[in-house]
């Protein structure tokens, strides 16, 4: 009875493994695809299965006829990075798997221009870090040319051209010697993305002032404030007067307005009058007793 | 029953008893709370009690009894008199709480005293100390004070105008993606440190500068480090700066760092922030009349003048010192408690310690302001 | 002189359920109207409840002084109003809880009452509960739950000593005890000063009762055994208090209250603050004042009523505050961290067996007269009462918090802690609104923050009303904000506008209409749980969340178990000293 029951349970198995040797399907995957592009997935086999293809942040669900060739529309699968396809039968389950790369025409740039306001004359100020990608954001690892290029108010032109590594490239360039709004762009194929640095005047150069009476005060105003290059140096900009006298001192921030800092300081015989912005020392009068 | 009369007598005169003596003789915390009463209890039959009364009652601001205790009443309006103590325009005298008071007798005759009275009042941001010159005089059995009126100065009606540069900022919007530009945050640097082992911790004093052509919301924090790295203590500069800063300018900090010693600490760790903020060049405060009064009880002092137009209500002096090197020493403060007005000088006194006030060979000062119903 | 026995329906008892009827007419209304929620603590009670709504068997609070222990502070009364809350909602089951005080009030001082007057004076006494002034100060002005129901507790508690320590009923001995335990549970400071003010004229009762008693009594009951009974259940109470509130004394003995002293106008002298006086003298007494000569002469008079005016007269001392010295003799230091209303509320309750004597008297003599005089004098004390919150209320511009809430609970904004100022006792509204932590509070004896303790300030939110301790207090907080993650300040009185200024503070929006304005620092890093010793365990967690609730659902089953019918025996009637007292007296 033990060995009628053996013989049979064997019959069985061997009868499942050949009905499923003869059903067996294979999946025809390309080795990598460009994103968005379309594309077509061959199986082997008989009867009906559901395909699937699973990848970052996209599935894919289709019912294939085996044997048939099973197609993909463009735009179908659009985000690079690695995908599994399984292929599940009546009775077996294929898989494999496939890349999906980025799109090699760049459709985008994310351009970081930093900073995006600095003095002006400065070698190596200005930093631009481009990132490429293409129609769907997928990151373009292939290097690719992107061309940096600074134009300042006055027409000047600085240019770079550099490869990408791994999707992304930079580059550094200086600050032009006039002050204003500076146009930065990057550019890849046909993406072009475009900062604004703004130029500012740097430090005040050669900080004077003058003093005459004004009643019983003295009106002490700046010369036109400008930094070393010549460019005026902006409104709102504190400069410090500072009048020491015997025994005292008088100490006023002004804001430079119309290019010129201006007001009135007690008038003292023999008063020391000095006048200074941020760290930079203008000249001093000495009223009454001028030297 | 007679026990029970003599139980009920007991009963009634022990409790008078003791308000009596709970009232002539208050505890503490009823005296802290006592609004009126007090020159029932102590009349004014001596030019101490006289001086104590009235401040009391300015304490409690009960402006027409004090008024009417004066003896010069007749001089001046009990507006006058209100306005002496607690400004015309709100500043900080008008919140200001009076926390105690001390009196010093200067001389004293039999029918006229001087008396030196220390009013210390209590604000928010600190307190500050008022001293007046007494006369007290004697009317029949009663001494009253001659209060030293002070009318503070009325602004005529008057167009000032006004046109300082205004910074606005947009900034980027959340739904700008992360390349997006934003507006830079302003470039600011220490240009000056110095960490001092004084009282009972360190304190670091130095300067920060706005570098940039744009106003900074600045703060500066400091880390103090043991031998092995690990942080002692972090704190702020708080209110010993001026947090905002305009282009180019100069600010002193302190940070104080209580029960630590400077021999335990290795490193320090400077952090100064900035951002970008909206702001105005206005008002201007000019600082003028500054004067180094000498120990005993060093102090600078000077005046505050108001070059705009618009009423500061609460003004902050920050003062940096520096000895005959350059190098500095010692930064001090002070909040002045009246509005500045404009064109109308208000003074203003900063203590300087005693060892300090040796060393001190120039000074530098600037003002930051308060004025209520500003946008900050 | 015979006197002829009324037979008018006021020579007899008001029925209990016509004074329960009474309470139900004067205080359901204004309960339903939520008028406590505009009183003083009200809203402290509903947030701590609203904590062990969502948080039963965890006491640590987060939300106030960037942590707290719930277990400083007895949990039994806010307890019942979270399990209530889950039906009706925090703001109803704080009305519902206060009602059942209100009532246990009524019951107590009837039970009390019996225990010196007879049963129609008991209930003149019991009637007058409902009107009593400083009973509707507590309820409807200063909101303490706690002290209002720990009080009823205690009445009905002490006519169970009395049988106890009298006769030796064992079952009085178990129900009164549970019941001290229950209103231990309550509040602690009723425990600490209010129970020797309301036990010892009982145990004094007891020692007269005794003398009294002929030789031949089998009740008479001897001093070693009075010593007994009276040892025996003050241990076994004081052990069951000790086991039931374990976490409050650990947390008291671990971290005893050693915060500089706060100001409260209730320390004041009466005299030379005649506002104050007003609001805690002759608001609370109201009527009553005119009852003291008839309290002090009566009480006098008659050697049974002593203990008990004596017990009234400490308590009226005591909560006169700073007009006597008393308070601060007696008390020590606990005189400047004790507020001193919760004696005159102790005094008024011990005042009331004399005000049903009063009241039976003048209505035998007066007859309706008197009953509309009474009635008059009961209404007046009662609306004074109830009115003085709106005369001055606890806030004086009432306004919402529910938008700062909103504020707090949206875009990550809980992630750091804030402070308000000028908001009053809002917070304790707020604090139930919001998800965020604060680190202010209105729970004093809570606080471990050191910027908090070493300042004599009460609430952040009030600093300008402490003077300088209490803007030294915020500025020591301000100057730590980095510390304890604190980026917000709601601001809605300008004054603070100067310190936030200059100490580094930006205005970023403003709430309500603009009269709020929102404070933000730069840089202050997300708050983090503050990993203070001062958490309870977790086996303190489960006792605190089982034991004082379930001491009071003991308390009420023990309570319901019916009485042996010893009342009925004869208790000897205490010789009158005048012949006019009414002090036959039936023990129930």
């Amino acid at each position: 009875m033990k060995f009628r029951f053996a013989f049979l349970l064997a019959g069985l198995v061997l009868a499942a493994t050949q009905l499923a040797l003869t059903q067996t399907v294979v999946l025809g995957l390309p080795k990598t695809i460009e994103a968005g592009s379309a594309f077509s997935i061959q199986s082997t086999g008989a009867g009906k299965a559901v395909l699937y293809i699973v990848g970052s942040g996209q599935v894919l669900r289709r019912d294939v006829q085996l044997g048939e060739t099973t197609f993909f529309a463009p735009g179908d699968l659009h985000n690079a990075g690695r995908y599994i396809a399984v292929l599940v039968g009546a009775s077996s389950t294929e898989n494999g798997e496939f890349d999906v790369t980025a799109a090699r025409q760049p459709a985008a740039l994310s351009f970081l221009a930093k900073p995006s306001r600095l003095p002006v004359d400065l070698h190596d100020g200005i930093s631009g870090v481009a990132y490429v990608f293409d129609t769907y954001r997928n990151l373009v690892l292939a290097p690719t040319q992107v061309s940096f290029q600074l134009s300042n108010i006055n027409g000047a032109v600085q240019t770079r051209t550099v490869l990408t590594h791994n999707g992304v490239t930079w580059t550094k360039m200086d600050s032009a010697a006039k002050e204003g709004a500076a146009r930065f762009v990057a550019s890849a194929g046909n993406a072009t993305s475009t900062r604004v640095i703004q130029q500012v005047p740097g430090d005040p150069c050669h900080l004077r002032m003058s003093a005459q009476p004004s009643g019983q005060r003295l009106a002490v105003v700046t010369e036109p404030v400008r930094d070393c290059s010549g460019n005026a140096v902006p409104d709102g900009t504190i400069v410090t007067f500072t009048e020491t006298y015997k025994g005292g001192e008088a100490t006023v921030d002004v804001p430079l307005k119309r290019g010129v800092a201006r007001t009135e300081m007690p008038a003292y015989n023999g008063a020391k009058l000095s006048v200074a912005t941020g760290v930079v020392v203008g000249n001093e009068i000495y009223w009454g007793n001028v030297r | 029953m007679s026990n029970g009369r003599i139980l009920a007598i007991v009963i009634v005169s022990v409790t008078v008893a003791l308000i009596v003596v709970g009232t002539l003789w208050p505890i503490p915390a009823a005296v802290a709370m006592a609004s009126s009463g007090s020159d029932l209890l102590r009349p004014s039959t001596s030019p101490q009690a006289a001086v104590a009364n009235l401040a009391d009652e300015i304490g409690r601001l009960a402006w027409e009894k004090a008024y009417s205790s004066l003896a010069n009443n007749n001089e001046f309006t009990e507006l006058d008199f209100v306005h002496d103590l607690t400004g015309s325009y709100p500043s900080l005298r008008a919140y200001a709480t009076l926390d105690s008071f001390d009196q010093q007798p200067l001389h004293a005759s039999a029918d006229e005293a001087q008396i030196q009275l220390k009013l210390h009042w209590s604000t928010v941001v600190g307190s500050f100390l008022d001293t007046r010159t007494l006369r007290v005089v004697k009317t029949g059995d009663r001494w009253a004070v001659a209060w030293p009126v002070v009318k503070e100065p009325r602004v005529p009606p008057q167009v000032i105008p006004v046109n300082y540069l205004r910074w606005d900022v947009i900034y980027r919007g959340p739904e700008d993606d992360w390349a997006a530009q934003d507006v830079e945050a302003p470039h600011v640097r220490i240009v000056d440190m110095h960490p001092v082992e004084r009282g009972d911790g360190v304190i670091i004093m130095g300067e920060l500068l706005n570098e940039d052509v744009v106003p900074a919301y600045v703060t500066v924090k400091a880390t103090l480090l043991a031998q092995n790295g690990s942080a002692i203590a972090t704190e702020d500069s708080f209110d010993k700066i001026s947090h905002i800063l305009l282009p180019k300018q100069v600010t002193p900090f302190l940070i104080a760092f209580h029960n630590v010693s400077l021999s335990d600490v290795a490193n320090i760790h400077m952090e100064p922030s900035a951002s970008l903020i909206a702001a105005s060049a206005d008002p201007v405060i000019e600082i003028e009349d500054q004067h180094l009064n000498p120990a005993p009880g060093a102090s600078l002092s000077g005046n505050l003048l108001n070059q705009s137009g618009q009423v500061v209500n609460v003004a902050h002096v920050l003062e940096t010192f520096y000895d005959k090197t350059g190098q500095l020493v010692w930064v001090s403060d002070q909040f002045v408690d009246r509005a500045l007005l404009p064109q109308t000088p208000v003074s203003f006194t900063i203590p300087i310690p005693a060892d300090i006030a040796a060393k001190v060979a120039s000074e530098r000062a600037i003002s930051a302001t308060y004025s209520s119903g500003r946008f900050q | 002189m015979h006197k002829t026995e009324s037979v008018a329906p006021a020579s007899r008892p008001i029925p209990l359920s016509m004074i329960f009827m009474a309470a139900l007419v004067v205080h359901l209304p204004l309960l339903l109207m939520k008028l406590p929620l505009k009183s003083y603590d009200a809203n402290f009670h509903i947030f701590f409840a609203s904590h062990y709504l969502h948080n039963w068997f965890d006491p640590w609070n987060s939300k106030w002084y960037a942590g707290f222990s719930q277990t400083t502070y007895p949990p039994m009364p806010q307890q019942w109003l979270a399990l209530l809350s889950r039906i009706i909602g925090l703001d109803m089951a704080y009305m519902a809880v206060q009602f059942a005080a209100i009532l246990l009030l009524a019951l107590g001082v009837y039970r009390f009452s019996l225990l010196w007057v007879d049963h129609r004076a008991a209930s003149f006494a019991s009637l007058a509960s409902v009107f009593l002034g400083s009973e509707c100060f507590l309820v409807y002005s200063a909101g303490q739950l706690s002290t209002t129901f720990a009080a009823p507790l205690y009445l009905n508690a002490l006519p169970y000593l009395f049988q106890w320590v009298r006769h030796g009923n064992r079952r009085s001995f178990l129900k009164g005890g549970m019941l001290f335990v229950a209103a231990a549970a309550a509040h602690h400071v009723t425990l600490l000063f209010g129970s020797l003010l309301f036990a010892l004229p009982v145990l004094a009762l007891v020692i007269l009762d005794r003398q009294h008693s002929g030789r031949g009594d089998r009740e008479r009951l001897s001093l070693p055994v009075f010593f007994f009974r009276t040892g025996s259940i003050v241990l076994v109470v004081g052990a069951a208090v000790a086991l039931v509130l374990l976490p409050f004394w650990i947390a008291l003995i671990h971290y005893p209250v050693t915060q500089t002293p706060i100001p409260h106008p209730s320390r004041a002298n009466y005299l030379l603050s005649p506002q104050w006086g007003l609001n805690y003298f002759v608001v609370p007494y109201g009527a009553l004042i005119l009852a003291l000569p008839f309290i002090v002469w009566r009480g006098s008079s008659v050697a049974r009523l002593r203990p008990l005016l004596l017990g009234f007269w400490v308590a009226l001392l005591v909560g006169l505050g700073g007009t006597t010295p008393v308070g601060r003799l007696l008390l020590g230091r606990a005189f400047d961290v004790l507020t001193m209303e919760r004696f005159s509320y102790w005094a008024t309750l011990l005042a009331l067996p004399f005000v049903g004597l009063l009241a039976v008297e003048l209505i035998d003599r007066f007859q309706m007269r008197a009953v509309v005089g009474l009635t008059i004098a009961g209404a007046l004390t009662c609306g004074l009462a109830v009115a003085w919150a709106s005369y001055r209320p606890a806030d004086a511009t009432d306004f919402k918090v529910d938008t700062v809430a909103s504020w707090l609970n949206r875009d990550g904004h809980d992630r750091y802690r804030y402070v308000t100022l000028g908001f009053g006792n809002k917070i304790s509204r707020l604090a139930v609104l919001t998800d965020a932590s604060s680190v202010d509070g209105e729970w004093n004896s809570g606080r471990m923050l050191p910027e908090l303790t070493q300042y004599g300030g009460g609430a952040l939110t009030s600093s300008k009303y402490f003077g300088k301790p209490g803007l030294d207090a915020l500025s020591a907080m301000l100057h730590h904000a980095d510390r304890y993650g604190l980026k917000w300040i709601f601001v809605r009185d300008p004054y603070y506008e100067p310190l936030l200024v200059f100490g580094g503070w930006r205005r970023v929006d403003d709430l309500e209409d603009k009269t709020i304005t929102v404070w933000s620092k730069e840089d202050v890093p997300p708050a983090v749980p503050v990993n203070a010793p001062q958490i309870p365990p977790r086996w303190q967690g489960l006792m605190w969340g089982i034991l004082p609730i379930g001491s009071s659902i003991l308390a009420m089953f023990l309570v319901l178990i019916p009485e042996r019918l010893w009342h009925r025996r004869r208790v000897l009637q205490p010789s009158a000293t005048h012949e006019n007292l009414v002090l036959g007296r039936l023990a129930s």
